[in-house]
């Protein structure tokens, strides 16, 4: 039975076809900001801040405060969730007849939760691969983390890594681990490397590489084929004792660290690394093109899976739609290069992988029911 | 609308969600030098060949890699450095250079006078090689290479005699570079 105070007009307001129509003209404008902000964002942070945000933020030319300006993809999507459900509840004969309908609507609101489950858990980094190499690890190139590495150990090194968002100025970071502490004194996402000429201000480096090098802050570079050379300027400490101050860089490939206890450390600002409990070798990479053309016809890389806790040891084919999903991780083919000895495999851990395609199952089963019923009434009273 | 609260409170956690601190036991990785691996999504770096009898050091310092020569042991060896961008460009380096032998700088014009070009399978490879003055003469021959983005620098530098013995095999070095 209908309400007719505010509660009832809210819940009416809110399982309206008006909001239907407005949530769908946002999400259709919403999608052409994001296809238009990937060229000067890239993809990635396109969507981030317009598609996987509530609000779209805004900071004019010149100030420190940002303003909402526009709703983002996460509340839209909310509010098309509510409304559909609140529509589904109050209009939505419930009876058999209907059925049909009721199983639709519950696999396009399963869509939505699918989309918010992949928002929340969804990881993705990459894992370049050379043909005769293992890998046990992934890694994301848009975030960094610092490797503190106690390499005295012949066979194997005890890395410490600290993500990218505990590198904050100011911040001191201690560890069971580390017989010292890191005191984090600049950050920056993207930066200019070079030697340090005559008239340089001294680095403020004073071990390593660093203390040859100017090092200085550059715009952050979005586009998705730009990589950006991030900077940490960290000094290690134990207790009053400065064990130096090192400038660590992903663009650095030289080695640079200290002895301490007998042990000897080594730094390293590199692409997040998300371990694997298995690993896997690049057998073979096939680059297959049409007879007598350079048109690709398709990629596949014969890997060798190893999970020697799970008793696995396997060849595995990845190509070309076809990914490995093997401990909640689908490897997919990505790219290529080096003259086809690189293979490059995108790795997906998204737990809500099976919610579309459920959603999409029972979106098609309700309509198959709804429909049926409707032709089989109709075939009826055609008798 | 309780089960939509249900699942957002599921949900919520994750958002969430902290980075920690991590420490694992992981076998020793490769001493390949491998600046900015992930532009292009390629790993490693630059790999060589070494002529026989050279002998590879770990890098150090600004080094990526040291190469000893036994047969010049002392008197000569090799370093390879590794940074982003073009470094201040080539006439800078070449400078550089230039100032480590006690010469004089050159100028844009004079860069190409001194300049040899070497084919690589990482492209063309400038090659410049300059002698210092004084009774005891010093020698650098120097290869610069860009890459993914990156400069690479080979530098042979000694004495003068030892640098023009090493100095074919060294040519050599920088024509088998891959990436």
């Amino acid at each position: 039975m209908r309400r007719d105070d505010a509660l009832g007009r809210a819940a009416a307001a809110l399982g309206s076809m008006r909001l239907t129509a407005v949530c769908l003209s946002l999400l259709m404008l919403l999608v052409t900001m994001c296809t238009l902000l990937q060229v000067p964002l890239g993809t990635h942070l396109a969507v981030e801040r317009t598609i996987r945000t509530f609000l779209i933020w805004w900071t004019p030319a010149g100030a420190t405060i940002k303003l909402p300006v526009f709703p983002g993809g996460g509340l839209v999507g909310s509010l098309l969730l509510t409304n559909l459900l609140f529509a589904q509840f109050l209009k939505l004969e419930r009876s058999r007849r209907k059925a049909g309908l009721w199983i639709a609507h519950l696999g396009l609101a399963l869509l939505f939760v699918g989309e918010f489950a992949t928002a929340l858990f969804q990881v993705e980094s990459q894992m370049p691969i050379e043909v005769g190499q293992t890998r046990d690890y992934s890694e994301d190139a848009r975030l960094m983390e610092l490797s503190v590495a106690d390499v005295g150990d012949p066979a194997q090194d005890t890395v410490t890594t600290i993500p990218e968002s505990l590198l904050k100025p100011g911040a001191e970071i201690s560890d069971a681990a580390l017989p010292f502490t890191l005191k984090i004194k600049r950050w920056y996402a993207n930066s200019e490397l070079g030697m340090r000429k005559p008239g340089d201000p001294p680095s403020e480096a004073t071990a390593g590489v660093g203390a040859d090098m100017a090092v200085r802050e550059r715009p952050v570079l979005a586009v998705d084929d730009a990589q950006n050379a991030a900077a940490l300027l960290v000094e290690a400490r134990a207790g009053a004792e400065s064990l130096g101050t090192f400038w660590a860089s992903n663009a650095l490939g030289a080695p640079q660290g200290f002895a301490r206890e007998g042990r000897d450390w080594r730094l390293t600002l590199r692409p997040r690394r998300y371990y694997l409990p298995f690993s896997m070798t690049l057998k073979e990479f096939k680059h297959d093109v049409y007879p007598g053309t350079d048109i690709p016809k398709n990629f596949s890389s014969l890997v060798r899976l190893r999970d020697a806790g799970a008793g696995e040891d396997r060849d595995a084919l990845i190509y070309m739609n076809h990914p490995l999903r093997y401990g909640g991780k689908a490897f997919y083919q990505a790219s290529f290069g080096k003259d086809d000895r690189l293979s490059v495999f995108q790795v997906v851990r998204n737990p809500g992988w099976l919610i579309p395609y459920l959603s999409c199952a029972l979106v098609a089963l309700g309509m198959l029911m709804h429909f049926g019923l409707k032709l089989s009434a109709s075939l009826r009273s055609a008798k | 609308m309780k089960r939509l609260f249900l699942v957002l409170a599921l949900l919520a956690p994750a958002a969430c969600r902290k980075d920690a601190v991590e420490t694992r036991r992981v076998p020793k990785e490769g001493s390949a030098a491998a600046p900015m691996s992930a532009a292009g999504g390629a790993p490693g770096g630059v790999h060589w060949k070494l002529p026989p009898g050279w002998k590879e050091l770990a890098g150090n310092g600004m080094r990526a890699a040291t190469f000893r020569l036994p047969q010049a042991a002392g008197k000569a060896e090799v370093s390879v450095v590794v940074l982003p961008g073009d470094v201040g460009g080539e006439l800078a380096n070449v400078n550089r250079w230039r100032g480590q032998l006690a010469l004089p700088p050159v100028t844009e014009d004079g860069l190409a006078d001194g300049r040899a070009t070497v084919d690589s399978a990482l492209g063309p490879i400038f090659v410049y090689d300059f002698t210092g003055g004084g009774e005891k003469k010093t020698r650098l021959c120097a290869g610069m290479a860009r890459v993914s983005g990156t400069t690479w620098f080979f530098k042979l530098m000694g004495d003068d005699k030892a640098v023009a013995a090493a100095k074919p095999a060294f040519l050599k070095l920088l024509v088998g570079l891959t990436n």
